[in-house]
């Protein structure tokens, strides 16, 4: 047992902080930075972001050296969601890109496919979006019936993707369809490379109960793929679909660390709020379920440190990150509720009359997806039971 | 960064498992529940012989010279067996305080014979209220020439009719505050002492009632400076609450494997149980709970054994949430063994009992959260009620 980093390690944390001091917008550590409202200069925002990561050589950490990554280890992959997480910099507009899409196309992709989008990836110029869920396939995913057919040289696609976030943004897609009905659901489904710029796309975004917009549903309409942009073989895209996820090698690191500083932001806040004159943090239900709450972030980031070191002695990511997800979500979950709860009757309000800050109400509301979005928790549970505790298998069909 | 057992440390643990499988696993407790004692004598004889008795003593004394860390896959494993017997007083509690604070002449006298598993020690700290406070320490002990004698009652002390040695604080000064309490080295065949067995719902783990009676000490069995007891007092009880979290850590995988096992094989409406959602993912829940606790549990006799400046925080958040996480899951593992859970010839109560036996003991859930508290600088004694 050894919770210490390596001077290497060390150094490039240093190298990290130093880049983001210099490099994060104007006011956004002092607090007092404001996000753009308006839809088209948050998504500038966001790309003259995801530009500044790529030439100070954030992006793609993990990415071989030669593709203009850093060839980063996963402790240091580790580091880097850490000290992101620590200032709570500004999402990474092309994380499907850089974290999924271009690892994989390094991986299984053909020299043209290297060729043509991975640079674009990592610069930041092309923002890539996931296609994999459907109207009829969420937790069932290899249900999906978007239908590509073969005419000549391309594939003409024709179905409705759901729950595709930064497709409004996206310049391009890694989209599952169906090439073949063998009847066997993860049987002739072929993953693509599509340009969501084209006329048989259509994106529309999701009205959220948060009022916000971070999911879309994309219409397919006789949109194109072409042969060269078949990922792998024709009708292996489960498999292919399954190498995308498992670039996801640190896991919900990113959750992981943002818990902890939303700890400390709940714990803040009950020493700032006053019940009878007297600091919250003096109240003592509020006062014992904020250390239940400390044990519980300080336990997700242990189990997250064992699992990690599994991961490095077996050389790859086991089931352990679903028990990680699932807790991740809840424990969200829980503290933003208790948050919004001590504020009391205002706790009601948001926006502009938010009491505290109305993030803690937008986010309370964003919470009810963290046990829906990638897997439910349903889904993680039987992930769980099956592949570590190697319960009987659920009845599926 | 390296968050796992070493080599050494999962070597152990397999050597437990197996010593404690050779001797019964289960029918160990159940036998010792039964009154076949002689199950503790001879399973402490074994530890001894296999040098776990002397894991945290010094080489010079006979020992290994490990650390805490090293305690907890046996402990652990000492869970999962629900064993009797007070083998975290002695080598998580005794030694390090006698390690730390004892005289050459204590060391020389406890520590080989600890190591050899010949001495059994245990703490004798609670009075009547059962709470863990210095206003609670009433034991008195008045100096006579170059002795101390003792009047008063211990309840609660852990295997205190077979313990050849107790730790037991007194009063030597004061009347209700820190100041003034001792720790003083009672060898039980040197003294009379008025032992009465408590009847304890965990009849692995025998609760009894020490009343000393004008009992006369050596002075020179003072352990530490006098009056300043409960200070001492405290750092011992960082590796003893540590230890006995790592005992939890050892029921909770052994209740998670229990119903797993269970869910497995029996059938109902035609299927394995374990295929049910109901089951299954009340199990996964449970197993999660099991691996937080097993984290903070690690993390707290790391932080021991490093002497971090959060090793108080570390131990009370570890023992705050397995005292509470064991009692729950050894519940729904009862539920999970349905009709079966409830009888008396299935091992499920076991570890109810013993989770219910060590909710309480040496603080409650609540007490540890707000020793967290007071540590993360949350001004504490002024909470509002």
């Amino acid at each position: 047992m050894d919770f210490s980093y390596t001077a290497k390690e060390e150094a490039f944390r240093n190298e990290l902080r130093t880049w983001l001091q210099d490099n994060l917008p104007e006011g956004w550590l002092d607090g007092t930075f404001e996000y753009p409202e308006e839809e088209n200069e948050r998504a500038a925002f966001l790309r003259d972001w995801q530009r500044k990561l790529s030439e100070g050589r954030w992006a793609g950490i993990s990415w071989p050296e030669q593709y203009g990554g850093r060839g980063a280890t996963l402790v240091e992959e580790v580091i880097f969601e850490q000290e992101m997480a620590k200032v709570k910099a500004p999402p990474i507009i092309n994380t499907i890109g850089t974290a999924m899409v271009g690892p994989t196309l390094l991986q299984i992709g053909t020299d043209y496919q290297k060729e043509t989008y991975v640079p674009k990836i990592l610069n930041g110029d092309e923002i890539w979006c996931q296609g994999y869920s459907e109207p009829s396939a969420g937790s069932d995913l290899a249900a999906i019936q978007t239908r590509a057919v073969k005419q000549g040289d391309k594939w003409i696609i024709n179905g409705q993707k759901v729950w595709t976030s930064f497709a409004h943004l996206a310049d391009k897609c890694f989209l599952l369809a169906r090439t073949e009905n063998t009847g066997k659901k993860h049987e002739g489904i072929t993953a693509f490379l599509i340009d969501m710029h084209q006329p048989g796309v259509e994106v529309r975004p999701i009205h959220q109960i948060n009022d916000a917009y971070d999911f879309n549903e994309v219409f397919l309409n006789d949109a194109v793929a072409y042969e060269a942009d078949v990922v792998g073989e024709v009708g292996d895209g489960w498999r292919v679909g399954l190498i995308l996820l498992s670039h996801e090698r640190v896991g919900v690191a990113k959750q992981t660390f943002r818990l902890q500083k939303l700890f400390d932001e709940l714990a803040d806040m009950a020493k700032t709020l006053e019940k009878n004159g007297r600091p919250l943090i003096e109240d003592q239900i509020v006062r014992q379920k904020l250390v239940g709450f400390r044990a519980k972030t300080r336990a997700l980031l242990l189990n997250y440190y064992r699992h990690l070191t599994d991961t490095i002695r077996n050389g790859r990511p086991g089931p352990e990150g679903s028990l990680d997800k699932l807790a991740s979500s809840e424990l969200g979950q829980q503290m933003l509720a208790f948050g919004v709860s001590i504020q009391g009757a205002n706790g009601q309000l948001w926006k502009e009359d938010a009491p505290v800050n109305a993030n803690w109400q937008k986010d309370w509301l964003r919470s009810f997806a963290y046990t829906i979005e990638g897997g439910t928790s349903e889904i993680q549970r039987n992930i769980v039971g099956e592949r570590i505790l190697k319960l009987p298998k659920d009845i599926k069909h | 960064m390296d968050f796992a057992l070493n080599e050494e440390q999962t070597l152990f643990q397999n050597q437990t498992r197996q010593f404690l499988e050779s001797k019964g696993d289960l029918t160990i407790p159940r036998s010792y529940m039964e009154g076949k004692e002689e199950v503790l004598e001879e399973l402490w004889k074994g530890l001894g012989d296999l040098g776990y008795m002397g894991i945290t003593i010094s080489e010079e004394y006979g020992g290994l010279g490990l650390g805490d860390l090293t305690l907890v896959p046996i402990l652990e494993e000492m869970g999962r067996v629900v064993v009797p017997g007070p083998y975290p007083e002695t080598v998580a509690f005794a030694v390090p305080l006698l390690q730390a604070y004892g005289t050459e002449a204590q060391k020389q006298k406890y520590l080989p014979s600890i190591a050899e598993g010949k001495r059994k020690v245990t703490l004798a700290v609670l009075e009547a209220s059962g709470e863990l406070a210095p206003s609670e320490v009433q034991l008195q002990a008045k100096v006579s020439g170059d002795e101390y004698v003792l009047q008063g009652t211990k309840i609660l002390v852990p295997h205190g009719d077979i313990a050849d040695t107790l730790i037991v604080p007194v009063r030597t000064g004061g009347t209700n505050s820190e100041y003034g309490i001792s720790l003083v080295i009672v060898d039980a065949d040197q003294v009379t002492l008025d032992t009465k067995k408590q009847i304890s719902m965990d009849e692995t783990r025998k609760m009894v009632q020490v009343t000393f009676n004008e009992v006369r000490v050596p002075k020179a069995q003072l352990l530490g400076p006098e009056n300043a007891g409960w200070g001492i007092l405290q750092s011992g009880l960082i590796h003893l609450n540590a230890a006995l979290t790592s005992t939890m850590v050892g029921g909770m995988d052994r209740v998670v494997e229990m119903s797993t096992e269970y869910a497995k094989t029996r059938e109902q409406f035609g299927q394995p149980i374990g295929r049910f959602q109901a089951i299954k993912h009340r199990i996964v829940d449970m197993k999660l709970d099991m691996d937080s606790a097993r984290s903070l549990s690690y993390y707290a006799s790391w932080a021991v054994e490093n002497k971090t400046d959060d090793m108080v925080e570390a131990v009370a958040l570890a023992r705050s949430f397995s005292s509470e996480a064991y009692l729950d899951i050894a519940g729904k593992n009862i539920q999970n063994h349905g009709g079966m859970g409830f009888t008396w010839e299935f091992d499920c109560h076991f570890f109810l009992k013993r989770a219910r036996a060590l909710e309480n003991h040496l603080g409650s859930p609540e007490s540890f959260r707000e020793t967290a508290a007071v540590e993360m600088g949350w001004n504490g004694k002024k909470a509002l009620v």
